[in-house]
C-alpha cells in the first residue's frame, strides 16, 4: 500500500536579507503509512511546521518532493477534499461565530450545516458555537480549529501542534480523538514538542532537527535507540548504599531520592548482592529505561552538536 | 468554484468595515435630507451634481473596502485556511476578485439610490422637483452608473496594492501617496503627463464628458477603459505574485 504521505530529499531555504540563506529543512525523507497516528517531532526551528507547509502546498519547496495521497503539491486540488489540517495556530474571524466560521469553511466545499454542527459536537464546542470567537479561550479556539479540519470528515489529518494553549482536560479529550480517528483507519500526521502526549498517542513517529530526519518507526523501536539508562534502586538510606556500591568499584550517583547505578539491567544481581552483603535491603530495583523525551534530547542534542562543528 | 464565490460573497458582506462605513453613508445621507428639509432650498434639478460631488466619498470607499477584503485576510492569516481548502490559488483571487469589486459596484450603487431618494423626499416636502423629468432622471442614473464603475475600478486598485503588499495599510499609504502627492507633483512639473493621471482621468468618467481643463485628449469611454486598464494590470500582477510567493 503506498504512503499517505511522502517526502523525498525535501529541502526548503529562505533568502534572508543580504543574501543570507537559512535552510529550514535539509534533504528530509519521510513515508507515513496510510492508518493510525504519525507523531512529528522536533525542537523549535526543526523544520516541523515548513514540512508541512510543503505538503499543502503553501510553500514551495527548494528541492526534493512531497506527495500527499499520491498528489504533488500542483495536483493537491484533487485530493484536498479528503484531507484536514491546522497549520500553525488555527485562524479564524473573531467577530463571526464558531458555527458562522466553520459554516464559511464548509460552504467551499459544499458542506451543510448539518456536518457542521456534528463537527462542533465532536470537539464539544456546540454549547459555545453561536458566540463571537474572540469570546473564546485559547483552548477553545484550538477546538474550534480541529473542528474545521474534521469538517471534512477527511482521511488524512495534519495537525500542527494541536495541543497549543489547551488546558489538562483538552489535552486528553485531543489525545483521546486522535487515537480513535487512528484506529478508525484515518491517518493522524500530528507534529508537536509535547513528547509525552505523543509517546501516548501515536504509533508511529518521526524526529526531526535541523531540518533532516534523525529518527524513524514504530515508537518502541525509536525509544529501543536510547542508550540503556542503567538501573535504579530504592532504599531507605541511599547515602550508604551509595558508599558501599562505590567500594565495590559500581558507579552511581543519587538523584531526586534514588540510587541511578550505571549498570545494565542484567547486571541486577551483582547491584542486589552487594547491597545485602553490605546490610543493606533495597526497596525497589528496576530498569532505568529511556522515555521518548530522553531519546529526543539525545538525538536533536547530537544532531545540532554534530551539525555545529 | 461556486461554493468558494458563495462563501467570499458572505464573508465580504460581512465584513465590520464595509458594515461600519455603509452605516456612516446612511447616516450622511439621512443628515443630508434633514439638512435639505431645513432649508427648504433644495432643487432635485441638481441631483447629477449632488451625485458628483459625493463621488470623492465612495471612491475612497472603494479603495478602501477592496484594499480591506484581501488586506485583513492576509494580515490574520486567513489566506493559509483557505488555502487548505482551495489550494488553486487562481481560483481563490478570482473568487475574492470578484466578490470584493461586485460588493462595492452593488454598494455604491444602493447608496447612491439612498441617497436619491433621501433627497427627493426632501425636495418634495421643502424644496422643488422642477425639472426632474425623463431626461434628469438618465443623467443621474449616468453619473450614478458611472460613479458606481469607478468605485469599483477604485475596489481594484486598492485590492491589487493590499495584495501586493500582503497588507491593507500598504494599498491605504500608496493610494493616498500617489494619488495626492505624485499626481499634484506630476502635474505641476511635468504638464505633459497629464493625460496619464488617474484623478484626471476619474474626474473626467465622474463628470461624463471631455474636461476644459486640462485637455487629456481622450472620450469619457477612453478614459473608463484606460482605469480599467491600469487596475487590471494592477490584479493581474497581484494574481501572479500570488501564485508565485510562499504563503507562511
Amino acid at each position: 500500500m503506498d504512503p499517505v504521505i511522502e517526502v523525498e530529499g525535501l529541502r526548503k531555504e529562505y533568502l534572508r536579507v543580504r543574501g543570507r540563506r537559512t535552510v529550514a529543512v535539509d534533504g528530509l525523507d519521510l513515508a507515513v503509512p496510510q492508518g493510525g497516528v504519525f507523531g512529528f517531532l522536533g525542537p523549535n526551528g526543526a523544520g516541523k511546521t515548513t514540512t508541512i507547509r510543503c505538503l499543502l502546498g503553501l510553500v514551495r519547496p527548494s528541492g526534493g518532493r512531497c506527495r500527499l495521497l499520491g498528489q504533488e503539491p500542483a495536483g493537491l486540488y484533487r485530493v484536498i477534499a479528503r484531507v484536514g489540517s491546522i497549520v500553525e495556530s488555527p485562524t479564524m474571524y473573531p467577530r463571526f461565530s464558531g458555527r458562522r466560521n466553520l459554516e464559511l469553511l464548509g460552504r467551499i466545499s459544499g458542506i451543510g450545516r448539518a456536518r457542521v454542527a456534528e463537527a462542533l459536537e465532536e470537539v464539544d464546542l456546540a454549547e459555545r458555537a453561536d458566540d463571537q470567537v474572540k469570546t473564546y479561550s485559547l483552548g477553545m479556539k484550538q477546538r474550534l480549529g480541529i473542528a474545521g479540519a474534521l469538517l471534512k470528515d477527511p482521511e488524512v489529518l495534519i495537525l500542527d501542534e494541536p495541543a497549543n494553549g489547551l488546558d489538562p482536560a483538552g489535552i486528553v479529550e485531543v489525545r483521546e480523538l486522535m487515537r480513535r480517528l487512528g484506529r478508525d483507519g484515518r491517518t493522524v500526521f500530528v507534529s508537536s514538542h509535547i513528547l509525552g502526549e505523543v509517546q501516548q498517542t501515536a504509533d508511529r513517529v518521526a524526529i526531526l532537527a535541523r531540518g533532516r530526519s534523525v529518527a524513524v518507526g514504530p515508537v518502541q523501536e525509536v525509544l529501543s535507540a536510547g542508550h540503556a539508562a542503567g538501573l535504579l534502586v530504592r532504599l531507605d538510606d541511599v547515602l550508604a548504599g551509595l558508599r558501599i556500591l562505590g567500594e565495590a568499584g559500581i558507579e552511581a550517583r543519587v538523584d531526586d531520592g534514588v540510587l541511578k547505578v550505571g549498570l545494565p539491567p542484567a547486571e541486577a544481581a551483582r547491584v542486589t548482592r552487594t547491597l545485602a552483603d553490605g546490610g543493606l535491603y533495597l526497596t525497589e530495583l528496576r530498569a532505568d529505561e529511556a522515555d521518548l523525551e530522553t531519546v529526543f534530547l539525545e538525538l536533536t542534542d547530537g544532531a545540532t552538536r554534530g551539525k555545529s562543528r | 468554484m461556486n461554493g468558494l464565490l458563495a462563501s467570499e460573497f458572505r464573508r465580504f458582506r460581512s465584513r465590520k468595515l464595509v458594515k461600519v462605513l455603509t452605516a456612516l453613508e446612511v447616516l450622511a445621507i439621512v443628515a443630508t435630507g434633514v439638512i435639505v428639509l431645513l432649508t427648504q432650498e433644495y432643487g432635485l434639478a441638481s441631483l447629477a451634481d449632488v451625485l458628483m460631488g459625493t463621488s470623492l466619498v465612495l471612491l475612497s470607499v472603494g479603495w478602501m473596502l477592496g484594499a480591506s477584503a484581501i488586506g485583513a485576510d492576509w494580515h490574520a492569516g486567513h489566506i493559509t485556511t483557505i488555502l487548505t481548502w482551495e489550494p488553486r490559488r487562481g481560483r481563490v483571487m478570482v473568487a475574492k476578485i470578484a466578490a470584493s469589486l461586485t460588493g462595492v459596484f452593488v454598494l455604491s450603487l444602493v447608496i447612491q439610490a439612498l441617497l436619491g431618494v433621501a433627497l427627493a423626499v426632501a425636495a418634495a416636502g421643502a424644496g422643488s422637483t422642477a425639472g426632474a423629468d425623463a431626461a434628469w432622471l438618465a443623467e443621474s442614473a449616468g453619473v450614478a452608473l458611472r460613479v458606481a464603475l469607478l468605485s469599483t475600478i477604485f475596489a481594484g486598485f486598492g485590492f491589487g496594492l493590499a495584495s501586493a503588499g500582503r497588507n491593507t495599510a500598504v494599498a491605504l499609504g500608496v493610494g493616498f501617496g500617489y494619488l495626492v502627492i505624485v499626481e499634484n507633483l506630476v502635474r505641476g512639473l511635468r504638464p505633459r503627463w497629464t493625460p496619464w493621471l488617474l484623478t484626471d482621468n476619474a474626474a473626467m468618467v465622474v463628470i461624463g464628458r471631455p474636461l476644459d481643463f486640462p485637455e487629456l485628449g481622450r472620450s469619457t469611454i477612453e478614459a473608463g477603459l484606460y482605469l480599467s486598464a491600469v487596475a487590471a494590470v494592477l490584479l493581474l500582477a497581484a494574481a501572479g505574485l500570488f501564485r508565485a510567493r510562499d504563503v507562511n
